[in-house]
């Protein structure tokens, strides 16, 4: 076995351990602290008393709790498809070799660097009956009535998925836009001297190409919209009524308004659960090559 | 030398992180700081800032800082805040947050600390010091009472010829009285919009809350502070839910975006808020009218709430500060007409009778709404329980649910909050 020197392999340990406890005081502690205060009854002054695993019973009858578990996946099903196929088309578009490519690119992105509480300003402004500009436009066109966006269950969540939508996509198609031009050109020249039309080009190798990244791309948006939460407690507060309540703003209100940490400890720990379970399922999936890119 | 070097700048680190590790209790001139936190917003503001600033200005020893806090998690910065020993000195409450705060250990009673700053809760009606006892201690000073009222445009409600000689609007206080009303607005100014408020929301709530107790409504909850039973009246509950009902989609239009901005611009001849609302509306030169939703049912009951200053729990603190603070809550409570300019009303009786509160315009009209304000129950659940509440009602009046099936809906939901 090698000696272990000092100039090869310990010189960047002092350099490291700075991070290392900061990781280790702010993301592993926590994850502990976290599932010790499930097996309490914890509220903020830190009245405890032991109580096992009640709390993980109760929340598993909680209807509450199950009402909103499916609005979130609810709202996983219906973003994660559109949230990965648009910021492809996206991508694709901003790869194009026009003079509009530069003007793509910024436009797709700059939402993305805009914060959570403006964007949802924008919305609640933007979808108002009356006198936002949605329904002035709907009925600048014809439509000849005056829908209520925020206020009934099923347009809320249209209206939550398309600003997220237009929130968020901009992430994702960077990641494509990079993986596409680390494509090599020499693959599309080859294609071309055999003959290839373009359609066969992108069906042969620009989508197998991209196939990992779209992998890591699903995976890191199925965790998100999982933990989708800012833009609906600003936009309609889990609301009209509980309809559009999602797990983590649950989770929220019980650990925030109603100072039972413990509740909202195992409820967290559930979800936890929950996505440590689709993470690895997508994981042994995605790559037979056992690597995610 | 390089060695000795490095020793410095080890030690002037140090020095300078621990620095700001204190929190400092004084100000750069010597004088000792307290943190005066607050959750007001647009109009009320500017008044408390005026009275800090009065008060600031008064002498030379205290310095008082004024701590602007977002409303949507101030109670959760209170609460965690105190938790870490970093809490405020002076806080402010609504009188319903009180049993929970108190629950959670946070508060000490203020009553004998008041008493040596020369403030005698006696000065406080009834109901009042009632609304802020939790088990026998009193653990806050109230600066105010601000009931639910009704506002109407003058200009509006005259073209319409809904006021009487005196300018006053003609609202009968009966059941149909106030349908009636709008419904005529409605009629004759079909482009505005006869009453303004947002179908769902915490308006909405205080409507509900006010037909509920005139109507006769029992408490929500038992008086029981950690384990009340739900005494709440369903049939009442379902009927005041469907008065309120009738109201939206015929005289108050679905959905309203910002029912402020649409009465704000002229466009609404009434809207109903708290009190607050007085003090926009006259910086903003309306004509208009404040007065106390009208007695529509048997009993002549109000829904408000009051904010009161609190005294959040702290570590070490010496009695000197302890000193300055009842003295600067003193000086708040003796300020009552100042406050009252955001269109409060004063909680102590005899600062409702000065001549600086009576001398302002509104405000007198509805003062004595103060004496049949409802306050919530003493209950650690309450903050909680007005979510349920809220969101019940918000499924009646957008139609999603009938007025039965909400009210249902409110007792299963307060049932779950209180874990019965």
């Amino acid at each position: 076995m090698k000696k272990l020197t000092w100039k090869d392999d310990l010189r960047p340990i002092p350099f490291l351990l700075a991070f290392f406890v900061a990781y280790v005081l702010f993301t592993i502690y926590p994850i502990f602290k976290g599932m010790q205060m499930s097996f309490f009854n914890w509220t903020l002054i830190e009245q405890q008393e032991f109580i096992g695993l009640t709390h993980y019973i109760d929340v598993l009858s909680d209807p509450n709790f199950w009402e909103a578990f499916g609005n979130t996946a609810l709202f996983v099903l219906l973003s994660t498809p559109t949230m990965v196929v648009l910021a492809l088309m996206l991508a694709l578009m901003a790869n194009l070799n026009t003079k509009l490519q530069t003007f793509f690119r910024g436009s797709f992105f700059i939402p993305s660097i805009l914060s959570v509480s403006v964007i949802s300003f924008v919305a609640i402004f933007m979808l108002q009956p009356y006198t936002g500009v949605v329904n002035n436009i709907l009925q600048a066109v014809g439509f000849n009535s005056e829908p209520f966006w925020l206020a009934t269950p099923s347009l809320a969540w249209v209206s939550i998925i398309a600003v997220t939508l237009w929130w968020t996509v901009g992430f994702n198609m960077i990641l494509f836009l990079t993986a596409l031009q680390g494509i090599p050109d020499d693959l599309y020249e080859a294609a071309e001297v055999d003959g290839a039309t373009r359609q066969q080009m992108f069906w042969r190798i620009t989508l197998p190409q991209l196939m990992p990244i779209g992998r890591l791309i699903l995976l890191l948006q199925v965790l998100a919209s999982f933990k989708v939460f800012a833009q609906i407690l600003l936009i309609t507060d889990g609301g009209p009524g509980t309809s559009t309540r999602p797990i983590i703003l649950y989770i929220y209100e019980m650990g925030f308004q109603r100072y039972d940490l413990g509740y909202a400890a195992a409820m967290s720990y559930l979800l936890f659960m929950v996505l440590l379970v689709l993470s690895v399922i997508q994981l042994r999936l995605g790559g037979k090559e056992g690597r995610m890119l | 030398m390089k060695h000795s070097r490095r020793w410095i700048v080890a030690v002037s680190v140090i020095v300078l992180l621990s620095g700001c590790a204190r929190s400092v209790d004084t100000t750069a001139d010597g004088r000792m700081k307290l943190d005066y936190w607050v959750f007001l917003s647009g109009g009320d503001l500017s008044y408390m800032e005026a009275i800090v600033d009065e008060y600031n200005s008064s002498q030379d020893d205290v310095y008082v800082d004024l701590i602007l806090q977002d409303w949507d998690d101030y109670y959760t910065k209170v609460v965690t805040s105190v938790a870490a020993d970093r809490g405020p000195d002076i806080g402010i409450s609504h009188a319903a947050s009180l049993p929970q705060l108190m629950n959670q250990g946070l508060l000490q009673p203020v009553e004998d600390m008041m008493l040596e700053a020369g403030l005698d809760f006696q000065l406080f009606p009834d109901n009042i010091r009632n609304a802020v006892e939790v088990e026998g201690e009193l653990y806050a000073v109230p600066i105010d009472t601000h009931p639910f009222i009704l506002y109407i445009n003058n200009d509006l409600a005259e073209e319409a010829g809904l006021l009487d000689d005196e300018g006053r609007p003609t609202i009968e206080a009966t059941p149909t009285g106030l349908m009636d009303y709008f419904a005529a607005a409605k009629e004759t100014l079909p482009e505005k919009t006869p009453l303004a408020i947002s179908t769902g929301g915490i308006d909405t709530y205080r409507w509900w809350w006010t037909v509920y107790f005139q109507m006769g409504g029992t408490p929500i909850f038992s008086d029981d502070l950690r384990e009340p039973e739900i005494t709440l009246d369903r049939e009442i509950a379902i009927e005041a839910a469907e008065y309120i009902h009738d109201f939206f989609g015929d005289v108050i239009p679905m959905h309203i975006g910002d029912f402020y901005e649409t009465f704000q611009a002229g466009n609404a001849v009434g809207m109903m808020t708290g009190v607050w609302a007085t003090g926009i509306w006259e910086s903003n030169d309306l004509n208009f009218t404040a007065m106390p939703l009208p007695q529509s049912f048997d009993v002549n009951a109000a829904q408000g709430d009051s904010h009161t200053l609190i005294v959040p729990i702290q570590e070490e603190q010496s009695t000197e500060r302890k000193e300055a603070i009842a003295e600067f809550i003193a000086f708040v409570s003796d300020e009552g007409a100042e406050w009252a300019k955001a269109g409060h009303i004063p909680a102590r009786s005899d600062v409702v009778e000065s001549q600086a509160f009576q001398e302002q315009p509104f405000r007198s009209d509805y003062a004595d709404v103060a004496s049949k304000v409802v306050f919530t129950d003493n209950t650690i659940y309450q903050n909680p329980a007005e979510t349920d509440m809220v969101r019940a009602l918000d499924e009646i009046m957008s139609n999603r649910l009938t007025p039965e099936e909400g009210i249902d809906q409110m007792m299963k939901a307060l049932a779950v909050t209180t874990r019965q």
